[in-house]
């Protein structure tokens, strides 16, 4: 079985072909990703006309280039997915028609992709784990700990009741001067700063619900920035370093919480499974690696290239979905706000 | 050969497929909407396409509205045709939306330049001028009614009354008139009829109308300000 993943619901437009092998493993055919990193740069987020606008430049010869690496036709597919949300309905609407019309015009289904589903289920196309595990899922958008049952079968046990860990990363760049995007940034002021000389706060440390918060972080940091009179690059590090330590202590205790709440409410975890692009940052990685080995847990960090938003993992939630004969039909909508977990009541501040 | 055009771009979902050699084959569909374009097109096409023998791979060409319009909604007609037309391996033609509403009106009616404009709010139009023999007078702009209308009088050489169509007409027709300019508003639909895109598209020629947007208008960002670093620096 053979599909084709679009995805469109940010700042990357997205196409890949992936297959299902004998045996029940993905293998990746192709995987082409055009960033539009340097569009939004000037404005210091992602600008969603200016996203948009991207996507239809250059979706159809990204699909085209795709099915040219995976040396397929589309006659050769089983199958056309995209991510039909959650995401920033302008550049979802683009992925979204453009793979209704090449199911329609090629005769092939076509599948509805819940882009958080299919960074939940990354994991088995890179690892092949099985159901269920816990997820962490930290992206510029999303931040979340979610028990993966099954495909189509979450439980969402936490979630942030404010900002998402990347645009905390984000806006601290921002306020600290440093280019957009902020993450990779921080990161590497970070690596040269002093993680003790500001006492920032841990948000949420001890509760038991799993749930984020980082606007108290944000505030802190931007109040001790404040109070510096022209700041040294030494300051800035000193910032970077002990928000990014802050952030690191609140991902692992919530996650320990995550966990606790996992084996109660579902049993045993068989893996710990991080996605999206906060996963990438190398303190986070090592320190719930470390975490992970305290608890007898395994660990799955999918390569980077698919922590980020990608179309691998769309095609991969394809084959599953198709697998289990989930198709969906040409007037499907598409969904800005799609939680993954439809029992979780609703985020106040309209963030999945 | 076949076309199926399709546009999105103004108040319409609408597909038609026509023959340049079978002038009485036709089918073609229209639904007015002001949202749910994107819902809307693809179950619109599958009927549209169902009706023609052979159905998709009956086609030589796509045709689409490019705009100016809707800007999610003409995104929605292109990325449908761009994606038919790489399934197909057939080309993809755009057509501006000003001609598409000019058309009609340059093929059927008396003698005279057409000027088209189409509501785009706060008081302004996307707008175009066309001398009788479909020539561009005024080219495709966003303006204010007034800078419309004084575009107009620039390009009236000879008193022959223009004819406005397009939702903005009723505007720009009130700013001609204050200028002394004949003008006459025409009663017409104000979304193009898909026909007339099929011709357009029948005409154009794929490498120089390629199906790319035609916003006419930029994104509304602005770049960020500083940081409260620079802020906070005396």
């Amino acid at each position: 079985m053979r599909v084709l993943g679009i995805e469109t619901t940010c700042d990357e437009t997205a196409a890949a072909v992936v297959q299902l092998n004998p045996g029940g493993a993905g293998e990746i055919l192709s995987n082409e990703v055009m960033s539009q990193i340097a569009e939004h740069a000037a404005y210091g987020g992602v600008v969603p006309e200016i996203a948009a606008r991207a996507h239809i430049e250059v979706l159809d010869r990204l699909v085209a280039r795709a099915l040219y690496d995976a040396k397929v036709k589309l006659a050769d597919l089983d199958g056309i997915a995209a991510a039909a949300g959650p995401g920033l309905i302008g550049g979802v609407i683009v992925g979204l028609t453009t793979a209704k019309a090449l199911a329609l015009a090629s005769r092939k289904p076509f599948i509805a992709v819940n882009h958080l589903e299919a960074h939940a289920l990354t994991a088995r196309l890179t690892d092949g784990v099985e159901f269920p595990y816990l997820l962490l899922l930290v992206s510029g958008g999303h931040t979340q700990l979610v028990a993966v049952k099954g495909v189509g079968d979450y439980l969402r046990l936490g979630s942030t009741v404010d900002d998402a860990v990347g645009e905390a990363f984000d806006k601290v760049a921002k306020m600290l001067g440093l280019p957009y995007p902020g993450g990779p940034e921080v990161e590497r002021m970070a690596a040269k700063g002093d993680p003790t000389r500001f006492d920032f706060p841990r948000p949420m440390q001890g509760r038991a619900k799993p749930d984020f918060s980082l606007s108290g972080l944000k505030t802190a940091v931007r109040l001790a920035a404040q109070r510096i009179h022209s700041p040294s690059q030494t300051d800035v590090a000193d910032l970077c370093a002990s928000f990014q330590a802050a952030i690191v202590d609140m991902m692992i205790d919530r996650s320990r919480a995550g966990l606790r709440l996992f084996r109660e409410r579902i049993g045993d975890c068989n893996a710990m499974v991080v996605a999206g692009g906060v996963g990438a940052n190398g303190a986070i990685r090592r320190a719930l690696s470390r975490f992970c080995g305290e608890s007898g847990l395994r660990l799955i960090l999918p390569p980077p290239q698919l922590c980020t938003d990608n179309g691998a993992m769309i095609a991969w939630a394809g084959i599953e979905r198709l697998s289990l004969g989930l198709v969906d039909d040409m007037t499907f909508a598409a969904r800005p706000r799609w939680p993954l977990d439809s029992n979780a009541e609703a985020a106040h501040h309209g963030k999945a | 050969m076949k076309i199926l055009a399709i546009d999105t771009a103004l108040q319409a979902v609408s597909a038609c497929v026509v023959d340049d050699e079978d002038l009485d084959f036709e089918t073609r569909e229209t639904i007015a909407m002001e949202r749910g374009h994107a819902e809307a097109l693809l179950p619109l096409i599958d009927r549209v396409m169902a009706q023609v023998e052979g159905g998709f791979s009956e086609l030589g060409r796509v045709a689409v509205t490019v705009g100016p319009g809707s800007f999610t909604g003409l995104r929605v007609g292109l990325a449908a045709a761009r994606a038919i037309g790489l399934a197909c391996e057939i080309p993809v033609v755009g057509v501006s939306t000003l001609a598409a509403l000019a058309a009609p009106l340059i093929i059927h009616q008396n003698p005279g330049p057409v000027a088209v404009a189409i509501d785009a709010r706060h008081g302004n139009v996307y707008f175009a001028a066309f001398e009788s023999d479909g020539r561009a007078l005024v080219t495709p702009r966003i303006a204010s009614a007034r800078e419309a209308a004084e575009a107009l009088r620039q390009e009236e050489r000879r008193r022959e009354t223009t004819q406005l169509v397009g939702s903005g007409a009723a505007l720009v027709a009130i700013e001609a008139e204050k200028l002394g300019l004949a003008v006459e508003a025409t009663a017409e639909s104000f979304v193009p009829d898909i026909i007339f895109v099929a011709r357009l598209g029948l005409l154009g020629d794929p490498d120089l109308a390629p199906p790319r947007p035609l916003y006419l208008k930029a994104a509304d960002a602005r770049p960020q300000s500083g940081s409260v670093l620079a802020e906070a620096a005396p």
